[in-house]
């Protein structure tokens, strides 16, 4: 026998290394290995087609179906030829930038009054401050536009009252602005959840080392938070280049133009679908934000560490605010909460109450039903309604299946394919709706047997669980990882195959977490405008998209009908998700 | 009649071997017990014999099937094993009640409802838990909940029972009944049990065999008389009871006794290192508290040292002993006056073992 003794403490760490670095295996039969290739090889066609199309797309001379179509670098010589292009690109940097330099100071004070004082009605602000964060963009720049556009309700009150109105939301710095505003709600998520997690006995330690709270805040809570800030901020910069409602609404009739709506504007450029130029953009676009979303992995990863670093310990001391500092952080709270909110969706619900709009008329002779009742009388816009709740509702449930069968099968996968799945979810995110739209538009008509679908619901449904994609799987993949593995092991050594493992245990035991999950992608289906807008044809028009194609008509009254009924289903998704318990704050 | 036997189990992790070569059988109506420190394979052992983690290389033979055979590339999941696995967190599913979590199994090998009712019910009452039937597994105590495990893992007559910690998470009145009562239901049942443990009472009064494990290997196996009074090792002497720790050198040997000694003092001892040992070496002796034996009054063949402190325990009294840099506890029925004692220290229970790697 041996007698030899290693140093115990030392063996133990680095066993623990080792299981950590790599986990333990399963026997590789009987572990649902056919299941989760298949799964993740659907999964992957699903996302890779529609991109390589893209690719392929740019480097032809024509669109893919002309017979004239050869291979060719003439779409990127133009591209990159013009001088609009690069004035796009400009200022989508600049938008981007300069929607960050707003957000992410305000979203990171947000967090702090309500995670780290004892300010009032703190449980009512958690919900209220990540409502613009639900509405689609292009419903809160049309809402913008109504309320604090040139002829907007409240541009025009201010008018009369100073005679000038000292602002122009149809600028850059308008809609930088704007734009700031509405993202406040994604710092506001990443970094109060820091603070949550940040361990009171670091900031109990440092009080009692001699800090006051202030010191405290600044020298402690504010570098532990700084990965989630800065992660924040790499988040927004990508939502920044994706952005395209704001820029269409706000943008376009002063000729304002970033990557996105230059790939829109293209369309109408020429008279004809250059759909080459537009897939070099897209790959442009594409070429950018795809660094943005492997940075951004990388970041979550860290600030991940730093979380771990503390335990779950309740919260003992919160910093007191005092009557005038309740006064004042209720004031920032309220006056952000006024300009992001209630600005454009008071706009909208009273426009849409109005028949006609301008200088010199009294609101209260307008009030009228009218365009709720001109809108029901337009076959599209009803079907529009009834699509979109259609594809939020059932879409929704379908779409938290297909991304439970993903789940499970990436669940305890130590596989080369979840390496793969890993990669794949990233894939759409570096993807804007528009695009993903656009090249989903290609593969139904590229694909043969794909093609008497494009005309259906299923082209669009299709595109949303690919948009959806990398938020409902997080969501579900959250809620399968809080099964204990022991769980599922006991199943196992009692008798279950995986798969009856899975009937039996996991799903049984996330089921509610899966209707909260439905929820939230009803809503992120609702919202959903970019996608349909090269998707949908007759028969399958919804909200969103309505919305792009009717601002180039100027249909006013119409927008501000169908804006209303867009938030009314956002609200009503909302409440839904709240009553069902989801966990709005992941 | 031989259910389990496992042979030259190997497994890594990365670049660094867990499991260096194990090998032990296990009877029907015997309890095996995995003992070591944490660290040192037990759990990974049990849970390679489960199919839950995959040896690279070996044989694990489940009541004469082969389950796992590293050379043929066979390795059977867990569900095809025939076994019951009880967890150290009992792993009850919480969205079942009772009945349900213990009547799975046998759903699972397609036994007649009415069959699965009787025999829930019968386990069930058998443990005293026949009223709980309907109940959540939240609504349980720790200690019914843990008798709803069992349950569960045996409703099915599995081949082996394997209970990982099984008695970890009940308070210590508690373990020893749980302890007593699992031994007697698997000698009752005539079951083929592996108890993995870290802790040595639980393994020398549940089991029948116990290994030893040590940095993945099994160092010592025996029944529990054998293993606590017949170490092979300095680490199986040192891990099983409560000891005193002595380093010193040894001044003469004859055969297997020998004499240590330090400053100012010496004792006979046995030798106790396999590979034996010469004079004038660094040497660590290992002698059991319980057998050292303290008087106030001279005694001829005690040792004379010095009683720095007597501390109470309750039950009875720790002697703090000294003499020059041979430094030791003793326990005794009664407090003694600090001060110059007599300490009897019987050669066979000093056990000489070689310093070790430092």
């Amino acid at each position: 026998m041996s007698t030899h003794a290693p140093a115990p403490a030392a063996l133990t760490m680095t066993k623990a290394a080792a299981e950590k670095r790599y986990p333990a295996r399963m026997p590789k039969n009987g572990n649902a290995n056919a299941y989760r290739r298949i799964v993740i090889g659907l999964l992957a066609i699903a996302v890779l087609a529609p991109v390589g199309l893209i690719i392929y797309q740019s480097f032809l001379t024509a669109a893919f179906f002309s017979p004239r179509a050869k291979f060719g670098f003439d779409a990127y010589r133009y591209v990159f030829t013009d001088k609009n292009f690069y004035r796009a690109l400009g200022t989508t940097a600049i938008f981007s930038f300069g929607m960050v330099a707003i957000a992410v100071p305000l979203g990171g004070l947000l967090a702090f009054l309500i995670t780290r004082t004892d300010i009032k009605a703190k449980r009512l602000l958690e919900i209220l401050v990540l409502v613009p964060m639900f509405i689609s963009s292009i419903v809160l720049a049309f809402g913008y536009t109504v309320s604090v556009g040139p002829t907007g309700f409240v541009s025009l009150f201010v008018r009369d009252l100073i005679g000038i109105v000292p602002w122009n939301i149809y600028s850059l710095p308008g809609m930088i602005l704007i734009a700031g505003l509405s993202h406040v709600p994604h710092v506001y998520l990443y970094v109060s959840s820091a603070m949550r997690n940040l361990p009171s006995d670091l900031e109990e330690a440092a009080r009692t080392t001699g800090a006051s709270i202030w010191q405290v805040s600044r020298d402690v809570t504010l570098p532990m938070v700084l990965p989630a800030l800065i992660f924040a901020a790499a988040l927004n910069i990508l939502l920044g280049f994706e952005t395209f409602g704001i820029p269409l609404v706000l943008g376009d009739p002063n000729g304002i133009m970033v990557l996105t709506t230059y790939i829109y504007k293209l369309t109408t450029l020429f008279g004809t679908p250059t759909y080459q130029l537009m897939a070099v953009v897209a790959v442009v676009l594409i070429l950018i934000t795809l660094p943005l979303v492997w940075m951004q992995r990388r970041l979550l990863r860290n600030a991940r560490k730093y979380a771990a670093m503390g335990g779950k310990g309740a919260r003992v001391s919160t910093l007191k605010l005092g009557t005038s500092g309740q006064l004042i952080a209720l004031s920032i709270i309220g006056f952000w909460l006024f300009v992001s909110v209630v600005l454009p969706i008071g706009g909208i619900a009273v426009r849409a109450f109005v028949d006609a709009w301008g200088e010199g008329v009294n609101l209260w002779d307008q009030l009228t039903f009218a365009n709720f009742d001109r809108m029901l009388e337009v076959p599209s816009l009803v079907r529009g309604i009834i699509n979109t709740v259609v594809l939020s509702v059932f879409g929704g449930a379908l779409a938290v299946g297909i991304y439970l069968l993903v789940g499970l099968a990436g669940h305890r996968n130590w596989g080369m394919s979840n390496t793969v799945l890993d990669y794949i979810v990233l894939l759409p995110r570096a993807l804007p709706g528009l695009v993903i739209g656009l090249a989903f538009f290609w593969v139904f008509l590229f694909v043969p047997f794909l093609t008497p679908l494009r005309p259906t619901l299923v082209s669009l449904f299709v595109a949303y669980v690919v948009v959806g994609l990398s938020y409902g799987l997080r969501l579900l993949q959250g809620t399968l990882i809080q099964v204990a593995p022991e769980l599922e092991e006991s199943a196992r050594t009692t008798g279950a195959t995986i798969g009856r493992t899975w009937k039996d245990v996991v799903i049984p035991i996330v089921r509610p977490g899966l209707a909260g999950a439905w929820a939230l992608i009803m809503i992120i289906f609702l919202r959903e405008y970019a996608t349909g807008v090269y998707l949908m044809g007759a028969g399958t028009e919804v909200i969103g998209s309505l919305m792009v194609s009717l601002l180039q008509t100027g249909a006013m009254n119409t927008i501000a009908a169908l804006s209303l009924i867009s938030i009314v289903l956002t609200g009503a998704g909302l409440a839904l998700a709240l009553r069902l318990g989801a966990k709005i704050h992941d | 009649m031989t259910e389990l036997v496992v042979s030259n189990v190997q497994k890594w992790l990365g670049g660094l071997q867990i499991l260096k070569g194990a090998s032990f059988t296990a009877e029907r109506g015997s309890i095996v017990a995995l003992l070591g420190a944490s660290g040192s394979g037990k759990t990974t052992l049990l849970r390679c014999v489960a199919g839950l983690e995959q040896p690279e290389i070996g044989q694990i033979v489940i009541g004469g099937k082969t389950v796992l055979d590293g050379e043929k590339k066979l390795a059977l999941p867990p569900e095809q094993r025939n076994i019951g696995l009880v967890f150290q967190s009992y792993a009850l599913w919480p969205h079942r009640t009772v009945k349900e979590n213990v009547g799975y199994g046998l759903k699972l090998r397609n036994v007649a409802q009415a069959d699965i009712e009787k025999r829930v019910q019968g386990i069930l009452d058998r443990m005293g838990l026949g009223h709980l039937a309907d109940r959540f597994p939240s609504q349980l105590s720790g200690g019914q909940q843990q008798r709803v495990a069992i349950c569960r893992a045996l409703v099915y007559e599995p081949r082996v029972l394997l209970l990982d910690e099984p008695l970890s998470n009940l308070d210590a009145k508690l373990r020893e009944e749980a302890r007593y009562w699992i031994r007697k239901l698997i000698l009752d049942l005539e079951i083929c049990a592996i108890l993995v443990t870290h802790d040595q009472s639980e393994a020398l009064a549940a089991a029948d065999n116990i290994l030893l494990l040590q940095d993945g290997r099994i160092v010592q196996q025996g029944g529990p008389q054998e293993i606590y009074s017949n170490p092979n090792s300095f680490y199986s002497a040192d891990f099983l009871g409560a000891n005193n720790i002595v380093r010193a050198k040894i001044k003469t040997v004859d055969g297997r006794t020998a004499v240590i000694g330090g400053d100012n003092w010496s004792l006979n001892g046995t030798i106790r290192e396999t590979v034996g040992l010469n004079a004038s070496q660094d040497a660590r002796a290992v002698i059991r508290v319980e057998q050292i034996s303290v008087t106030d009054s001279p005694a001829a063949d005690g040792l004379e040292m010095n009683l720095d402190d007597s501390i109470y325990l309750g039950d009875r009294w720790e002697y703090r002993l000294r003499r020059g840099d041979f430094v030791a506890k003793a326990h005794g029925a009664k407090q003694l006056a600090s001060g110059k004692v007599w300490a009897r220290i019987p050669p066979e229970s000093v056990w000489v073992f070689s310093a070790g790697a430092q």
